[in-house]
C-alpha cells in the first residue's frame, strides 16, 4: 500500500471505531492543536515525555496556555483530565495504535483518563498487525506489556446499547504528525 | 428425558420475555453485522489456518506448556500448573494471603468461573470484584445466571440494571444507560486503585514468549493488570499456541465472530512482570500464570473430542443457534453454554453435567458452518450423546421405541399397518391428523401430524415399476420411513420424475429405517444393526444408484454407515460402496436434465400463470449435502413455477426428527417463525427436500388453517397442475 493509501485508510478507520484524527503536519503544530482541542475538557494534563513531545514543546506550549502538566508522581494520571502519550505504530486495516507500553508512566497515562491524546508520526502507520508484529520482532524481545488500541473504552453490556467510556477513556484523539499527515482525509 | 428441573429452567426462560426479546434482537443483527464484518475476507481460509494452529496446539499441550512455563520465567514470572478446580483456587488464595491480599479486581475469566474462584475466596475474608459491566451488574444480583458468554447480561433491562444500582449505592439511580455506565466507572474506578491483586483470564497464550493476549471493549483489562502490584492470570491449557504470529488468525476471527467488531478497544499483551505502583514507589509486578487443566489434557488425549479445544469462545455458535435464541445461557446451566458447551461441560465438570444440555441440539449445523475454528460441534454433540448412553443406557421410552420397533423392521412395519387401520376413526377421514401420535409418540400442539397411510410406498411399487426398454439408469429408492409410511405420494412423484427421465426405478423391499433415529438419540447398536441390514438389501438391487428424496436418510447412507462400520473388516468396504451409489432425488434431476430442465425442452403453456414457490432449505440438505443452490436451479427450470425467496430461508423448521417430541416448546416457537417467513413470501406453495421438513410445515401450516401447500420437490416437479387447489390433504 502507498503512503498517502496507509494514511486514508488508518485515518478512515480510526474515525469509524470512534477516535478523532486531528493531522498536524509539523511537530510544531502539535501544541497548538492541543490547547485548541484540550481547552474545553479540563486543565489537569498528564503528560509522558517522548523525543517528539520534547522537540515538539508539548509541555511549554500546554503550560503557556494555562494547564496544569503533571509528569510524575505518585498520584500520576490518577486525577488527571488528560493523558498524552506518544504511540509507536498505526494499523490502516483496522485504526489501531500500538505501543511497548512496559513504561508504567506511559500506561497510567493512557489508561487512567478519560481523554487520552495520542501523537503518533504518520510514517509510522503500517498496513497490518502482522507487519507491526515483524518490526517489535526485528527490534529484540517481546515488549513486556505490548498495547494495541482502537477507538476510545466502550461497552454494549446494558440493553447492548453502545456506550463510550466505560473503564478506559472516553475519548480519543489522534494526532498524526508528519509532512504528509496531510488534511483528515490524508490529501 | 430431560430433567424436572432443567425442563423447569427451559419454561421459565422461554416465558421470560425480557430475555427471548433481547436475545432475538441481538442474533437478528448479529448475522447481518458479521456478514458485513467478514466482508472481502477469506473466512474458510482463515478458519483452516485457526484450526490447523489450534488443533496442532492440542496434540503438544505438555511442549506448550514447558515452553510456556520457561518463557514466563526467564523474564521472572511464575507458572503454576493446575491439575484440577481445587488446586488452582487453592494456589490464586495462598498467594492473595502471603500479600495479605482483602480486595481483588477481576476482568471476565471462564476460567476463574469454571473453578468456582469468587465463592472460595469470599469464605476465605477475601472480596473479588468482577470490573467487565456485565459481570459486575450480575454480581451484584446473587442468584442471577448469566445469559450469554460475550454478553452475560443481555437478559436485563436498564430499569433493571438501574434497581439493582440504587440497592448497592443506597440511592435512586434513574434508569439512563449513559448515567449508570458513569456510575460503574466511578464505583470500580476505587476498586481498581485500591485493590491489592489483579485476576484474568486470558484469550490467547503464547509458549514461545510467555505471553498472555486479553481483548476487552472496556478497558478493564489493562487496569487490572497495570494498577494493582499482583497479577494472576487463569490460562486454561487449550489457550496455548506455539508462537507470537499465532494470535494474529485469532486475533481477526475472535472479534468479528463475537461481536462483528473488527477488533476490541484493547488488545493487550503481556509478557512477564513488568513495572507497577508498589506501596511508596515503583516497582516491579508480580506475576502468577495458572495454568489450568481441569479435564483438558483428558480431552486432548480423547481422538475425537479433541476438536472441541480449538474453541476460541467467540460465541458465534451460540448467536446463530435457533434453540440457544429460545432459551438462552440460563438453561444450559454451567459455564459454558451452547452445543460446543455440552462437550466442554462433559470434560471440565462431568459427562452427567453435560447430559441435559445436549440434549438441546437439533442438529441444524448452523453453528458448524460459521465456527471460525471449524468444530464441526453437531457432529460432537451427537458422539457426546453416544457416550451418554453407553453410560447410563437409553431412556425407557426410547429403549422400547429404537431396539424394540426401529431395529425389528417386519415388526415395526406391521405395526405401522395396524395403527394405518386403527387411525381411522380419529382422522375422521382426513389424512392429517390433530393430536394423535406420529408413529410412536405424543403429539405437540401448534402442528398437526399426518396420518399413517393406508397403503405404504412399499406395498404401491409394483404398479409404479414400469419396464421401460432400455433405461438410461437403473436406480433403487431407498425411501426412508417418512415417506413410505406416511407420504407414499412424495414415492409417487419420484417414481414419475425419474420415468420421465428414462430411468428404471425399483424398491428393495428388504430396506429399513435409516437408523438416523438411533443415531441421534445416541443408540449406535441399533444403528449398526439397521445399517447392515440396509446395506444388505441395497446390495442386492444391483443398480446404477441407490436414490432417495429424504436428506437425513443421504447422510445416513453416504456418511454415517462408514463411520458406523469402521473396524468392521466384512462390512466397511460394503458401507464406503454403498455410500459412492448414494445420489439425492433433486441432484439426480439436476444431473440427468444437465441443468436444462423443461423450460427449454417444452414451451410455456400460454395464459397458464405462473404458480409462486418459495424454497425452505432443509437444514441436512443445505449443510450435509450442498444442494441447496441445485434445488433452487431446478425448481426454477419447472414451467409454471416462479420461484420467490423468502426470509431466513436456511433456518431450521423445528422438526429435528424426535426433537419436536422431546422439546415441543422448544420446537414451536422455532417452526411459527418459520411459517411466519413463508407467510411473508407471498408464495403459493413452499418446496422443501425433506419429508420430515414437509410433515413438519404441513402440519404447522394446517393448524393455521394457510392456503399455502407445501410439496417435496419432487412433486412440483411430478405435476405442476396439483399445484393448484386443493388444501394441505396431500
Amino acid at each position: 500500500m502507498k503512503f498517502q493509501e496507509l494514511i486514508t485508510s488508518f485515518t478512515s478507520q480510526a474515525e469509524a471505531m470512534g477516535a478523532r484524527v486531528i493531522p498536524a503536519a509539523r511537530p510544531g503544530e502539535i501544541g497548538p492543536k492541543l490547547v485548541e482541542v484540550l481547552r474545553p475538557l479540563g486543565s489537569k494534563i498528564a503528560l509522558v515525555d517522548s523525543p517528539l513531545v520534547k522537540t515538539a514543546g508539548v509541555e511549554a506550549a500546554l503550560a503557556g496556555a494555562g494547564f496544569n502538566v503533571d509528569k510524575d508522581g505518585p498520584e500520576f494520571a490518577r486525577q488527571a483530565d488528560t493523558g498524552i502519550v506518544e504511540f509507536e505504530y498505526g494499523i490502516a486495516e483496522t485504526g489501531t495504535l500500538a505501543m511497548d507500553a512496559t513504561d508504567l508512566k506511559t500506561r497510567l497515562a493512557a489508561m487512567l483518563p478519560l481523554t487520552c491524546v495520542a501523537l503518533l508520526p504518520a510514517e509510522r502507520v503500517r498496513a497490518n498487525l502482522t507487519e507491526v508484529i515483524d518490526a517489535y520482532l526485528e527490534r529484540g524481545p517481546w515488549p513486556g506489556y505490548f498495547t494495541l488500541v482502537t477507538g476510545p473504552s466502550r461497552t454494549a453490556d446494558i440493553e447492548r446499547s453502545l456506550t463510550i467510556g466505560v473503564h478506559g477513556p472516553e475519548r480519543l484523539f489522534i494526532i498524526l504528525v508528519g509532512e504528509n499527515g496531510g488534511d483528515s482525509r490524508g490529501r | 428425558m430431560a430433567g424436572k428441573e432443567f425442563k423447569q429452567r427451559i419454561h421459565r426462560a422461554l416465558n421470560n420475555d425480557s430475555l427471548r426479546g433481547a436475545l432475538g434482537r441481538f442474533a437478528d443483527s448479529y448475522i447481518v453485522s458479521r456478514e458485513q464484518v467478514y466482508a472481502g475476507r477469506d473466512f474458510a481460509a482463515l478458519r483452516e489456518r485457526i484450526a490447523a494452529i489450534k488443533s496442532d496446539a492440542a496434540g503438544h499441550y505438555e511442549e506448550l506448556a514447558d515452553r510456556f512455563t520457561r518463557a514466563v520465567e526467564a523474564r521472572g514470572g511464575k507458572v503454576f500448573r493446575a491439575g484440577d478446580a481445587a488446586a488452582a483456587r487453592e494456589y490464586i488464595y495462598q498467594v492473595a494471603k502471603e500479600h495479605g491480599v482483602t480486595d481483588i479486581v477481576k476482568s471476565k475469566s471462564f476460567a476463574s468461573e469454571e473453578i468456582h474462584l469468587n465463592e472460595f475466596l469470599q469464605e476465605r475474608g477475601i472480596n473479588p470484584y468482577e470490573t467487565d459491566l456485565a459481570e459486575w451488574i450480575l454480581q451484584l444480583m446473587p442468584g442471577e445466571r448469566p445469559s450469554h458468554m460475550v454478553m452475560p447480561a443481555i437478559h436485563l433491562p436498564k430499569e433493571e440494571v438501574a434497581r439493582v444500582f440504587s440497592r448497592y449505592l443506597g440511592e435512586p439511580v434513574e434508569p439512563d444507560i449513559k448515567n449508570m455506565v458513569r456510575i460503574a466507572r466511578r464505583e470500580l474506578r476505587k476498586k481498581f486503585l485500591t485493590a491489592g491483586m489483579g485476576i484474568s483470564g486470558a484469550n490467547i497464550a503464547v509458549a514461545e514468549t510467555g505471553t498472555i493476549v486479553l481483548c476487552t471493549n472496556e478497558g478493564n483489562a489493562r487496569l487490572t493488570t497495570t494498577v494493582p502490584p499482583v497479577h494472576v492470570a487463569i490460562v486454561g491449557y487449550e489457550k496455548l499456541v506455539p508462537s507470537i504470529k499465532d494470535i494474529v488468525p485469532i486475533l481477526e476471527a475472535l472479534p468479528r465472530s463475537g461481536t462483528a467488531q473488527p477488533i476490541t478497544s484493547y488488545v493487550t499483551m503481556i509478557t512477564g512482570p513488568v513495572p507497577a505502583w508498589r506501596g511508596e514507589g515503583e516497582g516491579i509486578k508480580e506475576l502468577h500464570v495458572v495454568l489450568l487443566d481441569n479435564g483438558r489434557t483428558r480431552m486432548a488425549a480423547d481422538p475425537v473430542f479433541k476438536e472441541a479445544l480449538q474453541c476460541i469462545r467467540c460465541a458465534s455458535c451460540t448467536n446463530v443457534c435457533p434453540v440457544f435464541q429460545l432459551v438462552s445461557g440460563q438453561v444450559y446451566g454451567y459455564i459454558y453454554n451452547g452445543g460446543i458447551g455440552s462437550v466442554l461441560t462433559a470434560f471440565f465438570n462431568s459427562l452427567e453435567d453435560a447430559v441435559d444440555p445436549q440434549s438441546l441440539c437439533i442438529g441444524c449445523r448452523r453453528c458448524a458452518e460459521v465456527c471460525p475454528a471449524k468444530i464441526n460441534i453437531p457432529d460432537l454433540v451427537l458422539k457426546l450423546r453416544e457416550r451418554v448412553v453407553t453410560k447410563q443406557g437409553l431412556s425407557s421410552g426410547y429403549r422400547i421405541a429404537l431396539h424394540g420397533i426401529v431395529a425389528k423392521p417386519k415388526l415395526m412395519h406391521t405395526l405401522l399397518r395396524a395403527a394405518s387401520r386403527l387411525q381411522g376413526p380419529v382422522t375422521h377421514g382426513q389424512p392429517l391428523i390433530r393430536h394423535l401420535p406420529l408413529f410412536f409418540s405424543n403429539l405437540t400442539s401448534g402442528r398437526s401430524l399426518p396420518a399413517i397411510a393406508k397403503e405404504p410406498l412399499r406395498d404401491r411399487v409394483k404398479r409404479l415399476e414400469a419396464r421401460t426398454g432400455r433405461p438410461r439408469l437403473k436406480a433403487a429408492f431407498y425411501s426412508g420411513c417418512v415417506i413410505d409410511f406416511a407420504y407414499p405420494e412424495i414415492g409417487e412423484a419420484v417414481y414419475k420424475v425419474l420415468g420421465r427421465e428414462g430411468v428404471q426405478v425399483t424398491f428393495p423391499q428388504g430396506q429399513a429405517c435409516c437408523g438416523a433415529p438411533a443415531v441421534y438419540a445416541g443408540d449406535r447398536e441399533t444403528a449398526v444393526k439397521l445399517a447392515k441390514q440396509n446395506i444388505t438389501a441395497l446390495e442386492e438391487a444391483r443398480a446404477d444408484v441407490v436414490v432417495t428424496a429424504c436428506p437425513t436418510c443421504a447422510v445416513a447412507l453416504k456418511k454415517d454407515f462408514p463411520e458406523l462400520l469402521a473396524g468392521e473388516p466384512a462390512w466397511e468396504e460394503r458401507a464406503r460402496a454403498l455410500a459412492k451409489k448414494v445420489k439425492d432425488f433433486t441432484e439426480l434431476v439436476h444431473e440427468l436434465t444437465g441443468g436444462q430442465g423443461k423450460k427449454v425442452k417444452q414451451a410455456k403453456k400460454s395464459g397458464s400463470r405462473a404458480v409462486k414457490v418459495t424454497y425452505h432449505d432443509s437444514c441436512h440438505f443445505k449443510r450435509h449435502l450442498g444442494l441447496d443452490q441445485v434445488a433452487r436451479q431446478v425448481l426454477k427450470e419447472q414451467p409454471g413455477v416462479e420461484l420467490v425467496e423468502m426470509q431466513e430461508s436456511d433456518r431450521c423448521c423445528g422438526f429435528g426428527g424426535s426433537y419436536s417430541i422431546k422439546y415441543p416448546e422448544i420446537s414451536a416457537p422455532i417452526l411459527e417463525r418459520k411459517l411466519k417467513n413463508i407467510t411473508e413470501s407471498g408464495a403459493e406453495v413452499v418446496a422443501a427436500d425433506c419429508p420430515g421438513c414437509v410433515l413438519q410445515l404441513r402440519g404447522g401450516l394446517d393448524q393455521k388453517g394457510s392456503s399455502i401447500k407445501v410439496k417435496h420437490t419432487a412433486e412440483v416437479l411430478a405435476a405442476l397442475e396439483n399445484l393448484q387447489g386443493g388444501g394441505n390433504s396431500k
